[in-house]
This record gives C-alpha cells, structure tokens and sequence, in this order.
C-alpha cells in the first residue's frame, strides 16, 4: 500500500479539515465477515485484559477505487426496503455497499475504539446525484472528530466518532456524487485528552398520528445483514445482542432510516441532505410507527433552511423514538 | 393456382346486431338488471367455493333472469381482487362455463374494491358510444379460496433452480434455503407502502375526522335493518339467486342492538388512546360474487327487458395517503363532489346516496368532509355539498350488513341502486325531475369510484 495526500476539495464547507495526510489503497472492498470475526476476536480479548487503546484517529484515510454497485444485490436491497429497484441507487444503499471500508478503518489496529458495541447515533448524507449501476466509484474513508459526550441521563462518559466516506466518479478527484458521515459512539469509553460535548438536548418525545409503518423480524434483519453486509451480531443473535447491553435483537440503524426514506418514494429528488438521529434501538421482532410530515424549514446545513420532508418512527406500543430522520431537497 | 375458401358462413345465434354495424353514439347506457348470490362469510358456505365457481354460476344467474342462455354478448368484464395467477383469464373462462354463447369475448380487470363499479362504468362507456350494444359488469372474491404463495425466498430459490444447469449449482441453491423459508405465505391487504391495514388505516382517518364511536356504531346499526327490511320486503327477489345453501348474506344480524354493538371490543387503532373500530362497524372478510347487465335502451326494449336506471356519469378519485396528506378511503369525498359539480348538480338533487361502508368510519368521515367549507374551499375548490340527509343513505344496507366480497361490491350497489331507483319512478311516474342515486366506492390505493344514475 502506498500512502498519499488526501486531496481536499469536498463541498461540505471544507469536511476534509481534519482528515488524514495519508491514503492507503486497498485493491477492493474487503470481505465484511473477516473484519467482524477479527472484532469479536478482540473484543473477547478485552474482556479478559485491561482495554489497551490508542489515543487519537488513525492518520490514513482508505480509499477503494473502481467500486460498481452490485446489480444483484441492489435488486434484493430495493425489495427488502421498498424501494423500486432501477438504475439509480437509493441512498442506503450507498453506504452498505461503502460500509467495509468504514469496518476495515474501524479494525485497524490503531484505531482508538473497539469496533463492536460502539453504537450507530446518526447518519447524514449528501447526495449530488443518485448513484447508477454503471458509475465507476472511487471511495474515500477515514475518520474524524473524536470527542467524549456524556452517555444516557447519568455521569456517564463515552467517545464519538465520525466516519466520513465519500464517492466520486472514475478518479479520485473526479466528480463528487455521494457523501455520508456516520456517527458512531462508544459508551464507557474514555479517552485522555479529548473535548468534551455537552450533553446532547432531548426534546420531550409525545407520538404523533402516524403515516404508516412496518413490522421487524429476526427474518428481515437477517436479509438486512445479508444483503448490507452489517453482520453486527447484535443484529441477528439474542445472546450477542444481550452481551453489549440490550434486551435482544434490535434492527439496522440504517435500515429503520432507509425504510423511512423509502416511503417518501421519488419525492426526494436526486439531491439531498439526508439526515438520522437514532433514538431507542428499534426491537426485533417488534413494530415501528411512522410519520412522514411535509416541513418548510428543515435546518440541516450551517447557513440556511430547506424545505422537504420530515421522517419519525417509534415504537406504538411504548411510545419510545426510535429515528427523527428528514430529508432537505437542494 | 386458386382454390376458393371453401367454409360456408353458418348461421349462429347472436344476441346482439351483427358487429360489422357501424358504431352510432346514441349516449345512452342503462342497467337492464343484476344478479349476484348472497354474500358469504370467510370460511363459511362458500369456503369450497373458487372465484371461478362464484362468478360463473352468478353469470349463469343473470343469464337466467334475463332469457340470455345461448345468447352471445358483446362484451362480459369482471375480475376479482385476490386473484390466482391460475385465473388470469378469469371474465373469459367464467364465460366458457357459463350459459352465454361461447363466443362472447371477456375481459379480466381489477381495481381493488371498485373493480365491478369501474367494469360498469367501461361497459357503460362503450354501449354509449355505440360499439356495443350490452355487457356485464361482474366482480368476485373469495377470502376462503384465497391464493397461498411460498415465502418470496423460497421463489426466488426456485426460480433460479430452473435456470441452473449443473447439479453442483442447483445444490448450492437449495442450500441457501432455511426451514422458515418453506412455510407457506397467506394473502394481505396491507397497503405495499405503508404496511397498515386498511383497518389501522381507517383509524387514522377516524382521528382526523374526529369520528366517534357512537356514529360509527349508528351506521352499522342502520345498515343491519335497512339490509332486513329490504329482504323481508322483497327488493333482493330481482337481485339474488340462493347459491350453496345460501339464501340470504350471511353477516346480516336482523336483531343487532346499539347495545349489542356498544359492547364489541376494539380491533383496529388500539395503539391509540381511543380506539372506536369493532368487528360490528367493520367488514366481515366475505366470499361472494355479483353482475350487472349494462345495455342500449334499444337492446333492451328489443327483448323486452327492463331499462332500470341510465348510469349518467362516472368520476375517479385517488389520495396520497402514503405522505398522509389524506386518509386512504377517503377518494369519495373527492370524487363525489367533483362529479356532481361536472353535472351541475348539488345534494338536494340526488334522491339516493350509496357509500360502500368498507368501515362505517367511511360513512362519517367522508359525510363529514362533504359538509366541510374549509375541505371544499381548500381541497376541493367548490362550494360544500352540504350535510346530507340520513334517510338517504344506504336505505337498503350496505356492506356492513351485506359483507363485502371486494370486487363484487360494486355489481352489488350498482344494481340495488337502479333497482331502487326504478321502484321510486315508478311509484311516480308524474315527477319531472329525474330520481337520481350517487354511489361511492373507496378502494385500496387510496382510489374511489363514483357513479351517477338517474330514472
């Protein structure tokens, strides 16, 4: 692998400030399953000796180039999340099919936080233009922004990441099309050193007339693993799930927010903001109630509102929020 | 070298004109009559039946009433809502098993619950143009002898098996299946975008519309005596031919009591604080069929048959529940007033009204929208319909009494209205104005269908 100067030039108002010197180059997407097995293979071995950390991100950014969508794969994708299976991708699927570079940074042997367990707290993506089967991807990935946040209502403290991953089109300096930034966090982690967020606002949550909704099930999350390649355990196994703190199963983060997405259909354009904050992990099996809304003032970028639409699942039995999601037209 | 065709054209018995008559629009249709067997509920006596069975013996029905055995038709149109892919040429096979001559051509159309009202506003359109000259608008559907599919894995499995070539590749698919891949998958009508029931659906609707209980309840307990009142005076004579040991639709409760309804627990919207909807203000799943016969006046002034009603005008409506923007059934609040407004008409026209009680909630919600000023100045921008008058309503029942076997629903109304309708003029025959009857059907999709009849 050989390293190089991350070129800058992404339009979110300068998101590569903060972003590694370094580029290594893998020859493809990796494999998913090795990356996860490597995890549980480490997170066992925490368990047993004292966590040894590093401090600060990894100074390399990962790129993949020539990334095609999978044709097959987005098919089962589009029906798993309702989406109509076409030419042009829908955002999600995006970043499944990006995920492994994301999990091979996360792997790494320098980066500062264990892989498993750290939990999906947003997504946001901007999309140029909707991603074809037959564009030529170069993928760019590295991680940003570590920071300690207060975790739940209590004392404690955990670290937050972003991981941002972009797509352009045939060279790495080539047309921008697609940007996502994941924003994991790890409870319980403590870095030395880093910032400190304030703890985040929670506006009182009371459910509203919903639109419409879905059921989960250990079936569906086991095609929503098989087919985004998120073979997280706690996904599809009880006994994992139970194992970093949950009742049970709970469903994708990014597929609660991609059947949101879906139901608004093709009112979202091919240019967007598209925002996540996940709330409560959705159960499964269980039910999710949703509430498409029409909003004028969405205010997802610095500078400016946007009108499109907005997304809120919960849960209609205990009334707990699982996602306010929405969607900003460019 | 030539040879002369050497067939001779044999006489054949035609019920209408020959076809090569050259098409006059004469902008006339009328409802010569219906037919239907009485509506079953899931499971009950026509559990053994299939919707091929249902629709042909009620074609048979109508064919009998009618004197048409042998006759050819131009057109017989019908479909059915949960359909076997066995029975994608269901309207032209009844016709082949039925009494009609072999060579009346059919078409199989659906459009969710206004399946039957939609094939008689097509037969209806093409009788007024005159390129026919008559035609039956059927629909069926069976909730016993519905469709079972296997899991969408295992027939993708399958499907894929067929194209595999090796046995090395077909056994790598096989392997990819799980147990609860092979257990069978039953039908629902849950809408494909939202996931909910038309019953959680029609929650929503009733918070929106703020519909209570009690109206609900009010409706169902209206639909029950009126659907009584109606076969013990007889109108179903003309209507209905016992099928299977039926005799009389199989969800109607002559005795029920507001009472009675008062104390049926909730089954849709118990996520809600609230919860309003019942088995009693709700639709049995049902098994049925229903055909109306749909011709010129010259048609059936030649045989000597009745001209009912004249169907005068049709009208479609659909909402985008899926954003919310409106509830699902609600597409008669649209289609309705923008109908009767294409005919000049208002409410206080209209003798007769039919709104296909899918759930009583419909009844109110979509009442309600059409007295609302800020609906009609917003939504629709026309003045109000105004308030209409209960005993207007369904004054023969509807599908709360009667069940509602989805694509029949609308063969049923349209010849229960004309009936109705020709029962009023001719207990006054002096009146000038016409008797006019407005019929909404909602469907799934967020679609409806309305119809205007006059005699």
């Amino acid at each position: 692998m050989s390293g190089e100067t991350l070129d800058g030039g992404a339009f979110d108002g300068g998101s590569t400030a903060g972003a590694p010197t370094r580029v290594d180059h893998l020859a493809a997407l990796p494999a998913t399953g090795p990356l996860y097995a490597g995890a549980l293979a480490r997170a066992g071995r925490a368990m047993v000796a004292t966590a040894s950390v590093g401090e600060g991100l990894p100074d390399r950014a990962l790129r993949v180039a020539d990334v095609h969508l999978d044709r097959a794969r987005l098919d089962a994708y589009c029906r798993l999340i309702g989406e109509t299976a076409g030419e042009a991708a829908p955002p999600g699927f995006v970043h499944v099919t990006l995920f492994p570079l994301q999990l091979a940074l996360m792997g790494r042997a320098d980066f500062p936080l264990p892989m498993l367990g750290m939990v999906h707290v947003a997504n946001r993506v901007e999309q140029l233009r909707a991603v074809r089967t037959d564009d030529a991807l170069v993928a760019t990935t590295w991680a940003r922004d570590l920071v300690g946040r207060p975790v739940g209502s209590g004392d404690r403290l955990g670290t937050q990441v972003e991981l941002v991953t972009e797509a352009r089109v045939g060279r790495p300096d080539g047309e921008l099309v697609w940007q996502g930034v994941s924003t994991y966090l790890a409870k319980g982690v403590q870095l030395p050193d880093l910032a400190l967020l304030d703890r985040p606002e929670r506006p009182a949550f009371s459910p509203p007339v919903p639109t419409g909704g879905w059921t989960t099930a250990k079936l569906t999350s086991r095609e929503y693993a098989t087919v985004s390649g998120d073979r997280n355990p706690i996904h599809t196994h009880a006994l994992a799930a139970r194992a970093f703190g949950f009742r049970g199963t709970i469903a994708h983060g990014m597929d609660t927010a991609a059947r949101a997405l879906a139901a608004l259909g093709p009112l979202r354009g091919e240019a967007f903001t598209w925002t996540a904050e996940f709330a409560a992990p959705v159960p499964v099996p269980g039910r999710v109630a949703l509430r498409l809304e029409r909003a004028e003032d969405l205010d997802v970028t610095a500078g400016g509102v946007r009108p499109g639409w907005s997304m809120t699942a919960w849960d209609p039995r205990r009334g707990a929020l699982h996602l306010r999601s929405a969607l900003a037209l460019a | 070298m030539t040879s002369a065709p050497s067939y001779s054209p044999t006489a054949s018995p035609t019920a209408s004109s020959a076809g090569s008559a050259r098409p006059t629009p004469n902008g006339t249709a009328v409802v010569v009559g219906g037919n239907r067997i009485p509506f079953a509920k899931a499971g009950g006596a026509y559990a053994g039946a299939s919707n091929l069975d249902m629709l042909t013996s009620t074609i048979d029905g109508l064919a009998a009433r009618f004197g048409l055995a042998g006759a050819r038709l131009d057109e017989v149109r019908a479909g059915a809502v949960l359909a076997h892919s066995r029975d994608f040429n269901l309207a032209r096979e009844a016709v082949l098993g039925s009494s009609l001559d072999a060579t009346t051509p059919a078409v199989t159309l659906q459009r969710a619950c206004a399946t039957s009202i939609e094939a008689a506003w097509d037969v209806a359109n093409k009788v007024t143009l005159g390129q026919i000259e008559v035609g039956v608008a059927a629909g069926v559907d069976s909730t016993s002898d519905a469709p079972i599919v296997v899991s969408e894995r295992l027939r993708r499995v399958l499907l894929r098996l067929g194209r595999a070539r090796s046995v090395p590749e077909k056994l790598k698919l096989l392997g990819q299946l799980r147990p609860a891949d092979l257990a069978p998958v039953a039908p629902n009508v849950n809408e494909p975008r939202t996931h909910l029931s038309m019953g959680e659906h029609q929650a929503l609707t009733n918070l929106q519309w703020q519909v209570t209980r009690e109206a609900q309840d009010a409706v169902a307990l209206a639909s029950h005596h009126h659907l009584a009142q109606a076969w013990q005076d007889g109108l179903f004579d003309d209507l209905v031919t016992p099928y299977r040991g039926l005799t009389r639709d199989a969800a109607l409760r002559p005795e029920t009591t507001a009472e009675a309804l008062a104390g049926l627990r909730t089954v849709f919207g118990n996520d809600q604080p609230n919860p309003t909807m019942t088995a009693g203000n709700s639709t049995p799943l049902s098994d049925g069929a229903a055909a109306v016969l749909i011709a010129s006046p010259e048609w059936a002034a030649q045989r000597q048959l009745p001209a009912l009603a004249r169907i005068v005008d049709a009208e479609a409506a659909a909402v985008d529940f899926v954003r919310g923007e409106d509830g699902l059934l609600m597409g008669g609040a649209f289609a309705v007033p923008r109908l009767l407004a294409r005919q000049g008409l208002g409410l206080d026209d209209i003798d007769l009204v039919e709104i296909h009680e899918a759930f009583a909630g419909v009844v109110v919600a979509t009442t309600t929208a059409w007295a609302d000023e800020a609906f009609a100045a917003e939504r629709l921008g026309l003045p109000a319909l105004g308030t209409l008058d209960p005993a207007r309503l369904n004054v023969a029942g509807s599908s709360l009494a009667a069940g509602h076997p989805f694509a029949a629903t609308g063969a049923r109304i349209v010849a229960t209205l004309a009936t109705l309708l020709a029962r009023r003029r001719a207990a006054d025959p002096e009146r000038e104005a016409p008797f006019r009857g407005v019929i909404s059907v909602c469907a799934a999709g967020g679609q409806a269908v309305a119809m205007l009849l006059e005699a």
